[in-house]
């Protein structure tokens, strides 16, 4: 299986003009320009939600992993909707309980408790690219 | 389980048990004898969005009418809860620290914040809105609010 071929798709929502969403897009943009670039990719909801053929055609074809701000989960919902399959969904919520000392401020910069938390979450993502990876490398999934 | 008074602004839908008496500030009273369950209102947990941690007066907190029982940090804001009554905390719901978002998932029921013993119920009582009148208090902060968005 080529790299291109074991690509895992991360879909963080928009979350315009919220904090939560900035720390989503935050640790999205880490996970697939820094810790994982080779393995990952990086899907705009909004072309999801814009029905882009590109974008749904891209998610029908990798795991994706999805980050959500709110319970909304506007993310991992648009790509069910788009024929994808959710691989991991991940809340921002949930990571900040687990780390509380890092509480996130700010929209367009965050403070740097949201740029840590950011990191912590790109953290957690970067692990189930490993998971996703290796288990499509394994013999069963060859 | 209570019924509901209802109504839709916007997108959103704001219950408001029946069975309670409220503040206007969202917070709410259930009363058995003079031990008094209080929690925040369907409204008031909607509009600060989904709840990252709650912290609640411990058990032998002297609380008097207005204080602050608990202070809910969201998303979007951290809330202080006055208490609708005057008492002793005997009881904080023990859930919330496991499970805070049980505030956003059940108001007036899981989502509890603390039982007191009032020093004075029937005059707390006395000061309470009845639900009939938050509701109609409560649409109208809920349109306010709509026409931020």
């Amino acid at each position: 299986m080529s790299p291109e071929e074991r690509k895992v798709l991360v879909v963080p929502c928009s979350g315009i003009g919220k904090t939560y969403g900035t720390v989503s897009r935050e640790a999205a943009y880490e996970v697939t320009e820094d810790l994982r670039p080779g393995s990952t990719g990086l899907v705009a909801l909004s072309l999801l939600v814009l029905g882009d053929e590109e974008a749904r055609a891209a998610v029908q074809a990798h795991p994706a992993v999805t980050i959500d701000g709110c319970k909304l989960a506007c993310a991992a919902k648009m790509v069910q909707e788009s024929g994808g399959h959710v691989a991991q969904g991940i809340a921002v919520l949930d990571v900040y309980r687990r780390n509380r000392e890092l509480k996130p401020q700010g929209i367009a910069e965050l403070n740097q408790g949201g740029q840590q938390l950011a990191h912590a979450v790109a953290e957690e993502i970067a692990a189930v690219v490993d998971d996703l990876v290796s288990c499509e490398e394994a013999p069963d999934h060859a | 389980m209570p019924d509901y008074l209802e109504t839709t602004v916007d997108k959103f839908i704001f219950r408001v048990a029946t069975d309670r008496l409220y503040t206007a500030e969202g917070a709410w009273a259930l009363a058995d004898g003079d031990r008094v369950r209080v929690g925040m209102t369907d409204f008031l947990q909607q509009l600060n969005g989904d709840v990252a941690f709650a912290e609640v007066k411990p058990e032998g907190t002297a609380v008097a009418t207005g204080d602050e029982v608990a202070t809910i940090e969201t998303i979007k804001a951290n809330v202080e809860v006055p208490s609708p009554v005057g008492g002793t905390v005997v009881e904080a719901n023990p859930a919330l620290a496991m499970s805070p978002e049980a505030i956003n998932q059940d108001p007036y029921g899981e989502g509890w914040l603390a039982v007191l013993e009032a020093s004075d119920w029937p005059k707390d009582r006395d000061t309470l809105l009845d639900p009939g009148a938050y509701f109609e208090l409560m649409k109208g902060q809920a349109e306010e609010e709509a026409q931020k968005l």
